[in-house]
């Protein structure tokens, strides 16, 4: 009896124990995974099937929610949390997305690590209609999954909406990877690099704004005198800086050869970008204490008035003055380029995290109604003033940490990759980033010495 | 008829419990054995998209400088590491059990950083520690008339790292050592003490011979420990992978996943790594068992 009753009991904790594990299969359209959030105002609870793909159809060609789509339901998975303020104002959008269409939309805030568990999901047809991410990162590694965007784009004028540069990057990468153009992504969030520096400590020093390499030294030089430390620089973004400096001197396409096969003592540019690199260092253009631990140096611009410059994305203005808690005076101008190579002087480095719309979409329609939404009028406008981010739409204004950087995104038609392809070598980046931090922190006494650095690690 | 009957009933209680073990750990163990051997881009690519590689994604692996330094950074942590970990753990955990006054207090408070967030310890050692403005140390060299240094340059960062993850991880194997201690009984103690032995004679000649199997489990659990190391190499190189700090499940993270600017990814390469690390760890337990025999010892 005793044994009967103990087995009872197992199998009953078994039992509980699978029905515990087993979980919800129907789980992604509520909110009970955590970090999922469900918006249900508006839209009909038997919503769905053939109703819903006629609701995608013709009736919607403007823009911004101008279309019926009660029925419809969309799921959004977001790369911010729901408590950062691009979350807050994609919410805003999101509601007022429902209340006018009279869709259902459920957002997932999956936060950055997104781009772990986007691949699988999209392999396996997870109930996703959008989502954000990389923009490179959607037109090469996820372009079999994501709808050709171009018919609803042009229907809704997208290209007056948006920077130039994102649509044909995104379009070349597709054809790189898939042997056709595709138009992938939606802008949501614009990147730009740069030299950012703070207008009142050029003003205050005498300085202009440089445009050649030698014309940068000499304001490094007069800060100096005026006792304002010319430049921040955090490890991190030591290969940021240093692949800007070398795109000046070599073209993208070859750092990205010689990162991923070598020869890097075999031109003598490099040595040539190294040795005057190395001359800035001992002169003593770096901040106190860079190469610093990010983000040490970079707050340094705000936490007192004795930096003026950072090499860096456009996200860094908002990050100081957030870290500072001040609202500094920000300028950005391109990197300088150097005597004798005017060809390479003019290009940025400028990335994107965009919305993309799954291609098994039943409503890509309205999902694309509402990625407009997000990246073009007053939600952009909002999203620029409360996340501190360039507009996705140029005709909106960007907010003052943003000073300059529609001008240069505007201006850009060939943009530089992130470290302007030094990261090209995925498998031997970290040995080639400590190199560079390296010379940053004057361990190279030429650049020659630096490039057989590098090339000793081949 | 009762054994038949005994019988089914252990088949319906195991059986669910293997079959999760099969689907759960075996299949997962067995495809990505055999995806080690495959070209395959992602991690979740069906079969069908995956193109036999040989042995190549082993030769790119072992070929590769970035994986060279990984496990470079790895095997100091676990022999350096280990060294200091397991003698300071049980340094403290001979202390805690020799009858000394606060011992609950010493206790908990050397296991304290196993319960604070390992992102909030590592914040503090570099924010608090290792900055060089107004860091504790460079603080400290100043006091006594020093000059302060770059503690997280590319020379001294990885040793920063090392340094605070060794603080962070003392308290737990230290109270696994204070449990093989405490299961000691008080009477050898006694006796040795009557025939003549002092404290530092009791140690060596019953405590450490009798905490063996002890020390087995704590080299093993601190193997394991090295082995599967990535938060604390992610904190202290936030925004890129950095060499000072790689170690193997950061390079395979970036292997399968593509880094800041690169979205390359390679997920045979990444499987191989796995299965390189999966051996070591059995390399690692299989000479334990051959060093370290407990079973000659009964107390």
């Amino acid at each position: 009896m005793k044994k009967k009753i103990v087995s009872l009991l197992l199998v009953a904790m078994m039992a509980t124990g699978l029905v515990a594990c087993g979980g919800n299969n129907g789980g992604n359209k509520t909110n009970e995974s955590s970090g999922t959030q469900t918006n249900e105002t508006g839209g009909e609870e038997e919503a769905g099937g053939d109703e819903t793909e006629e609701a995608g159809g013709d009736e919607t060609e403007e823009a911004g929610g101008s279309g019926d789509y009660s029925g419809v339901e969309l799921t959004y998975w977001s790369m911010w949390a729901n408590t950062e303020p691009q979350g807050k104002v994609i919410q805003a959008a999101v509601d007022k997305f429902q209340e006018e269409t009279g869709a259902k939309v459920t957002i997932e805030w999956k936060n950055r690590d997104v781009k772990d568990i986007l691949n699988s999901a999209l392999e396996s047809k997870e109930n996703i209609d959008l989502f954000e991410d990389d923009y490179k990162r959607i037109a090469q590694n996820y372009v079999k999954y994501v709808a050709d965007l171009s018919e609803m784009a042009e229907a809704a004028g997208y290209a007056d909406k948006s920077y130039a540069v994102f649509q044909t990057q995104q379009k070349a990468w597709a054809q790189e990877k898939t042997g056709s153009e595709k138009f992938t992504s939606l802008a949501e969030q614009p990147q730009v690099g740069g030299i950012f520096y703070r207008k009142d400590l050029f003003e205050k020093a005498g300085v202009e704004v440089p445009t050649t390499w030698t014309e940068f030294m000499e304001v490094c030089k007069t800060l100096k005198e005026n006792g304002i430390q010319p430049l921040a620089l955090d490890s991190a973004y030591a290969s940021f800086a240093f692949g800007y400096h070398l795109s000046r001197y070599v073209p993208e396409e070859t750092i990205s050869e010689m990162s991923k096969e070598g020869g890097w003592s075999s031109n003598a540019d490099v040595a040539a970008a190294a040795d005057s690199m190395i001359e800035f260092v001992n002169a003593g253009y770096l901040a106190d204490g860079a190469p610093d631990e990010y983000p040490n140096s970079q707050n340094k611009i705000g936490m007192s008035d004795e930096v003026a410059m950072v090499i860096c994305a456009n996200y860094v203005t908002t990050e100081v003055n957030n870290t500072a808690g001040v609202e500094l005076e920000w300028g950005l101008f391109n990197y300088p380029g150097v005597e004798g190579k005017d060809d390479l002087a003019a290009s940025a480095y400028a990335g994107a995290n965009s919305i993309a719309i799954t291609d098994y979409c039943e409503n890509k329609q309205a999902a694309f109604d509402l990625a407009m939404m997000i990246v073009t009028g007053e939600n952009d406008q909002q999203m620029a003033n409360d996340a501190g981010q360039i507009p996705a739409d140029p005709a909106n204004q960007a907010p003052a940490s943003q000073n300059g950087t529609v001008e240069v995104l505007k201006a850009t038609t060939a943009p530089l990759a992130w470290n302007m392809g030094i990261g090209e070598n995925a498998d031997l980046y970290p040995k080639l980033d400590e190199c560079v931090i390296q010379l940053f922190e004057g361990k190279f006494a030429t650049g020659a010495d630096f490039a057989k650095a590098l090339d000793g690690l081949y | 008829m009762k054994s038949k009957k005994n019988r089914l009933f252990i088949i319906a209680f195991t059986l669910p419990c293997a079959l999760s073990l099969f689907i759960m750990y075996l299949y997962p163990i067995v495809r990505t054995v055999i995806m080690s051997f495959f070209g395959v881009e992602s991690v979740t690519a069906r079969m069908s998209e995956w193109s036999f590689n040989g042995i190549a994604n082993y030769q790119k692996i072992f070929s590769s400088p970035t994986f060279h330094q990984a496990i470079r950074n790895m095997a100091l942590i676990w022999i350096v590491g280990g060294i200091l970990v397991l003698s300071f753990a049980l340094l403290f955990a001979v202390i805690l059990t020799s009858g000394i006054r606060f011992k609950k207090f010493f206790r908990a408070a050397i296991y304290m950083p196993n319960i604070i967030s390992a992102v909030a310890l590592a914040t503090m050692w570099i924010q608090y520690i290792y900055n060089q403005e107004y860091g504790l140390l460079n603080k400290f060299l100043e006091a006594l008339g020093l000059e302060g240094k770059n503690w997280m340059g590319t020379d001294m960062k990885f040793w920063a790292m090392l340094v605070a993850f060794v603080f962070g991880a003392v308290g737990y194997y230290m109270l696994i050592f204070i449990n093989g201690i405490e299961r000691i009984s008080g009477d050898i103690f006694e006796a040795a003490t009557i025939d003549g032995a002092n404290k530092i004679q009791q140690f060596f000649s019953i405590t450490m011979p009798l905490l063996r199997s002890i020390f087995k489990t704590n080299i093993t659990f601190w193997s394991i420990n090295c082995i599967s190391f990535f938060l604390w190499s992610k904190m202290f190189a936030p925004v890129n992978t950095e060499a000072s700090t790689v170690v193997p499940v950061v390079y395979l993270y970036d292997t399968v996943f593509g880094t800041t600017g690169n979205v390359t990814r390679d997920a045979g390469a990444g499987a191989a790594i796995g299965v390189v690390l999966s051996l070591f760890i059995a390399v690692v337990y299989f000479i334990m068992n051959k060093v370290i025999k407990d079973d000659d010892l009964e107390f």
